[in-house]
């Protein structure tokens, strides 16, 4: 079925496809999710949302106060008059005059005006749900409307006194000057817009928190994408010491990024618990989830491609006007800019560039990270406007790309942009990509559609990746008292199956069976410090100390062990401590007791830090083909490629499953999913009945295959495959619609290709020929 | 969801006693209900559940060869039973998911009579008969417009008799989205004329499209339907997922698909 097999590197011996351990647990019911694990008696926390987008308003809580159950009504007032900050922070980027972005106050409640459809107006806490949702009914809020800003564009109602215009920031990076004078030197021009549409993450399991008191410490529980982050803003936002606060994520049903940062609610539920003593839960509802959720995407971008006689790229210059909902959301500011500028260039030899990007407030649910984060549309609207040049010079696409490759023998490369990738060979890939995607015999295949009535397009994208967030990263080995290996790692699984991968190492290295190891994530004060979840960074930077941490204990144990046996020295190899010229050996557990019993207790707990000499770059190759049925407008993925370059695989199975995520989700935007405000910014696509999330019957069979060129940033020759899938998906359907549409003239068509849409550009069509 | 009673009659003439009670309203498999109250937008003092009235469940023949679907009959059991009809059976088995096929219910599904659900278009080009306690409704005279229906306050539907065409089939086009239909149509060929039922188009829910009526009557091709212009857009319904000029062009191609499906 698939080429994975075969070890790419039987040292590591990591290459195989173990099954993962938790899904037994996950899969049948033993998942301990937040809500699952809230404290027995715990109160509950119902937040009361604004139903309009921008308004001000006066909130009078009394009525709600006296209701049966009711134990506390928290509105801005109350948060104001209490010893709290009423504002969660935001990373502030710069803008290219060097001043700082907008930072206006993100209230956790709000204050005198709301800003969007969903916002948190009251927090009120009772004994039941049905209590708190009662007294929330009892709540009086005047609305004193304003006018709306919806538009992802500079201007209209001001949101925010200190954004003037809406605009939050200006951001730009690379050679302006020298790319406005290649471009005006060039043979030809190609400029292409491209919508990228806004989504909604929609992890399964919505978001949830709950809080206690252990003695004078408040401990909060959420489902969350790391701990230490969080534990900061709570700090921060309830004026506690670090130290007076544990944080715990237990199991998570997907995060996306979405997960990753702080939202209201948290710091809401650890101000009421300390408020008043008691454990206090709150899980949000499918549709408070599509409220209240930070959303992805949400971006229009011009590429503007300067090509020479010999059809090289000589300049690439990119501007993008990006939404960022009502608020600064945590890292919002940056996504669209710094991240979006990684891997602007993608994989072609392009020495002038430059980008900017500005970012807008409008009364929307805030926006930030989502699988990929700035990357996925770095690439979508490079990979979109290099299919369209190739279209407007009449050359094949796959040449195209071919031509302009960075040569395999140029790396380590430095990009325009100040990246240095340090491996590849994308033209290898690349033709991997065809051949296993039978290019060769599309037009059989679009003849075939066409005797059906259907109109069949094929899609290239080639992108490449970054791989982001904290290099470093610790993992600590604790031999305990059971006889068996607890492994305290810094990333957070949002259900990846980190913990069957991190066994996979400990394994390897030291020997130990993987059910004899115990992993342990998320907890504040068992783990002193982590990189959390996002950037795809957890195997890469988690794999990288793991394997620190078995090497210092190999090194640790190997003078004690040689005392136990009586020799001078011993070497650890095939899962066991041996001594040259003696029969014995020990395994890494027996030397673990024997230490125990001897008192050697600093024998038992390893801890090891590992910070990565550089990121690593996965790329690939996705070729999609789609159908289109010319009565219906209904478009189908109807065949799917992806070779990949991810290095080294760890464990080919999961990184295999990870790309069919990455792709499905690349496909919901491309195909599905579409977030709709009315023009009062009502959200209209607040459930699933409206919301068109991908689902398995719309999915193509997705063939992966691997193509490594093991990266040299990290010892174990890998690069992240989290969102590789996701960033290379939506190029890929996007072109291969152009492609279906391209013969009845058809020259712009912008994602979600919902029928309704597809269709509303076959009748543009039909105007174009009738005109003709 | 507010606090309500529930009742659990296991005989037709306890649920229609128990309906008495204004506060009172039938609970189907709750599909359509179930999530309006819990997110608070409905609310009845008392549930009155017909799930366990045995005598309102099941399919049956008469003896004019209609075949009878007890109101409190699952889609599931329709889907599997109704083999005496199958383009009914089929109409069913692509109502949602399984969880709501095993749950909602035929009653429910008629009583709600959503402008795009499928039964009521399966229902009107059938010619169905509306059965309740005290009467039986023609389906021409049962549905009046999105969500109205000929029901009068408290009155359940107890059975709906479908007569059997000679040839027929239901062709839906999904809303990507919820998979309701976007816009669905049913043609249904009797020896004496051909009915066409249209619904998730119209503003006033499922309606009759009688031009095609006509045309399929003399000529039951899918060519006679291209020979028509699709339905006037103005009624349609104008949404995010399409607008009324879209819909209507949905109820031709629909049209013209069923037809070349019936059987
Ligand atoms: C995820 C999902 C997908 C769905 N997809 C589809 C689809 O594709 N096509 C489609 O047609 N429907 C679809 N439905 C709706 C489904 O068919 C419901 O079952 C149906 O609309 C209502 O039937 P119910 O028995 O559940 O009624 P309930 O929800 O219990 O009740 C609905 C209404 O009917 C009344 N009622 C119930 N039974 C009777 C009776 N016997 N007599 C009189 N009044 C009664 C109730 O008082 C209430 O007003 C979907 C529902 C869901 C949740």
């Amino acid at each position: 079925m698939n080429d994975l097999t075969p070890a790419p590197q039987d040292a590591l011996g990591l290459s195989r496809s173990v099954r993962r351990a938790e899904d037994p647990r996950l899969l049948t019911g033993g998942g301990a999710y937040v809500d699952d694990t809230a404290p027995a008696g715990a109160l509950f926390g119902y937040v009361l949302r604004s139903p309009v987008a921008h308004a001000r308003v006066t909130v009078a809580a009394d009525d709600a106060r006296g209701m049966p159950g009711v134990q506390a009504v928290l509105t801005g007032a109350d948060l104001e008059a209490a010893d709290i900050e009423n504002h969660l922070p935001t990373a502030v980027a710069k803008n290219r005059d060097g001043s700082k972005a907008a930072a206006p106050r993100r209230p956790l409640l709000a204050v005198e005006r709301v800003r969007f459809v969903g916002e948190a107006v009251a927090f009120v806490v009772a004994d039941s749900l049905a209590e708190a949702r009662d007294a929330a009914e009892a709540i009086e809020v005047d609305f004193d409307e304003l006018p709306v800003k919806l538009d992802v564009a500079v201007g209209g109602a001001t949101i925010h006194p200190d954004a003037p215009d809406n605009v939050v920031y200006d951001y730009g990076k690379g050679d302006e000057a020298a790319t406005e004078a290649a471009l005006a030197a060039a043979h030809r021009v190609v400029e292409l817009t491209v919508d990228d549409n806004r989504i909604i993450c929609a992890s399964l399991e919505p978001r949830g928190v709950w809080a206690e008191m252990e003695g004078e410490r408040l401990h909060v529980c959420f489902n969350g994408q790391g701990v230490w982050g969080p534990m900061g803003t709570l700090a921060t936002t309830l004026r506690m010491d670090k130290a007076a606060i544990r944080v715990t994520n237990p199991d998570v049903g997907g995060g996306f990024g979405m997960k990753a940062m702080s939202y209201p609610e948290m710091v809401l539920v650890a101000h009421a618990t300390r408020m008043l003593g008691r454990p206090v839960r709150w899980m949000a509802d499918r549709s408070e989830a599509m409220l209240s959720d930070n959303a992805g995407r949400d971006l229009i971008c011009t590429a503007k491609l300067g090509f020479d006689a010999e059809n090289r790229l000589v300049a690439y210059r990119m501007d993008n006007v990006a939404n960022l909902g009502a608020y600064n959301s945590g890292y919002a500011q940056h996504i669209q800019s710094e991240l979006f500028s990684k891997v602007m260039p993608g994989v072609y030899d392009v020495q002038a560039c430059y980008m900017t990007s500005t970012g807008v407030f409008t009364n929307t649910t805030q926006v930030d990270a989502y699988r990929g984060a700035g990357r996925p549309e770095a690439i979508y609207v490079l990979e979109r406007a290099m299919d369209y040049a190739a279209r407007e010079l009449g050359v094949d696409p796959f040449d195209l790309r071919r031509r302009n490759f960075i040569a395999p023998d140029s790396f380590p490369y430095e990009s325009a942009m100040g990246e240095t990738y340090d491996v590849g060979d994308f033209p290898r890939v690349l033709d991997r990509a065809m051949a296993e995607a039978d290019v060769a015999s599309f037009a059989a295949r679009r003849a075939e559609s066409a005797a059906a009535g259907k109109l069949r397009g094929l899609g290239l994208c080639y992108y490449i990746e970054s791989i982001l967030g904290d290099p470093s990263e610790s993992a600590e080995i604790e031999f305990t008292e059971d006889g068996r290996v607890t492994l305290y790692v810094g990333t957070q699984s949002n259900g990846q199956g980190h913990e069957t991968v991190y066994r996979q190492f400990l394994a390897t290295d030291l020997g130990i069976a993987p059910e004899m190891i115990d992993v342990v994530q998320g907890d504040s004060d068992r783990i002193a410090k982590g990189g959390g979840t996002g950037g795809s960074r957890s195997v890469t930077t988690q794999g990288t100390a793991n394997k620190a941490a078995a090497a210092k204990v190999i090194e640790k144990f190997a003078p004690f062990v040689a005392g136990l046996l009586e020799v001078e020295a011993v070497d650890f190899g095939e899962g066991a401590f041996r001594a040259e010229g003696s029969n014995r050996v020990m395994t890494v557990l027996e030397a673990a007791e024997a230490a125990r019993t001897a008192g050697e207790t600093e024998l038992l707990k390893t801890r090891e830090t590992t910070t990565l000499p550089g990121r690593s770059y996965p790329n690939g190759a996705h070729i999609c083909e789609v159908e289109i049925d010319r009565e219906t407008g209904q478009l189908a993925v109807v065949k799917y490629t992806v070779v990949d370059d991810f290095g080294n695989l760890m464990n080919p199975m999961l990184a295999e499953g990870q790309v069919h995520g990455g792709v499905a989700q690349g496909i919901g935007q491309a195909v599905s999913e579409h977030v709709v405000y009315d023009e009062t910014g009502q959200l209209l696509t607040a459930s699933f009945m409206d919301y068109g999330m991908p689902r398995a019957v719309q999915m193509p069979m997705i063939a992966f295959h691997s193509e490594p060129v093991p990266s040299t940033a990290n010892v174990l020759g890998m690069k992240g495959c989290g969102e590789a899938g996701t960033v290379g998906a939506m190029a890929a359907v996007g072109n291969a619609a152009l492609d279906a549409l391209w013969d009845l003239g058809l020259r712009r068509v912008d994602m979600p290709f919902t029928p309704s849409r597809v269709w509303a550009l076959l009748q543009l069509a039909e105007g174009a020929t009738d005109a003709a | 969801m507010y606090d309500f009673e529930l009742v659990k009659p296991s005989t037709l003439q306890e649920a229609v006693a128990a309906l008495k009670d204004d506060e009172a309203q039938a609970l189907g498999g709750g599909q359509t209900l179930l999530p309006t109250m819990k997110a608070r937008l409905a609310m009845a003092g008392k549930m009155v559940a017909l799930s366990g009235v045995a005598e309102i469940k099941g399919i049956c023949t008469d003896d004019a060869g209609r075949i009878c679907i007890g109101g409190a009959t699952t889609h599931a059991t329709v889907a599997r039973e109704a083999t005496g009809f199958p383009a009914l059976a089929s109409l069913a088995a692509r109502i949602g998911d399984p969880a709501v096929r095993n749950r909602g219910t035929i009653g429910g599904s008629l009583a709600n009579n959503d402008p795009s659900a499928c039964y009521p278009a399966g229902a009107l080009a059938a010619n169905a008969v509306i059965v309740t306690p005290d009467r039986e409704i023609a389906a021409d005279d049962y549905f009046q417009g999105m969500f109205e229906t000929a029901l009068d306050e408290g009155e359940i539907i107890t059975e709906v008799k479908f007569p059997v065409p000679e040839a027929a089939a239901y062709e839906k086009f999904i809303q990507p989205a919820s998979r309701f239909p976007l816009v669905a149509v049913f043609v249904a060929k009797f020896s004496d004329g051909v009915r066409v039922a249209v619904t998730g188009a119209s503003s006033d829910g499922v309606f009759r499209w009688a031009e095609a009526e006509a045309a399929l009557s003399s000529d039951f091709s899918a060519e006679a339907v291209s020979g028509l212009s699709a339905p006037d857009a103005g009624g349609m319904i104008s949404d995010l997922h399409g607008d009324g000029a879209y819909r209507a062009h949905l109820v031709k191609v629909m049209t013209a698909r069923a037809v070349k499906a019936a059987h």
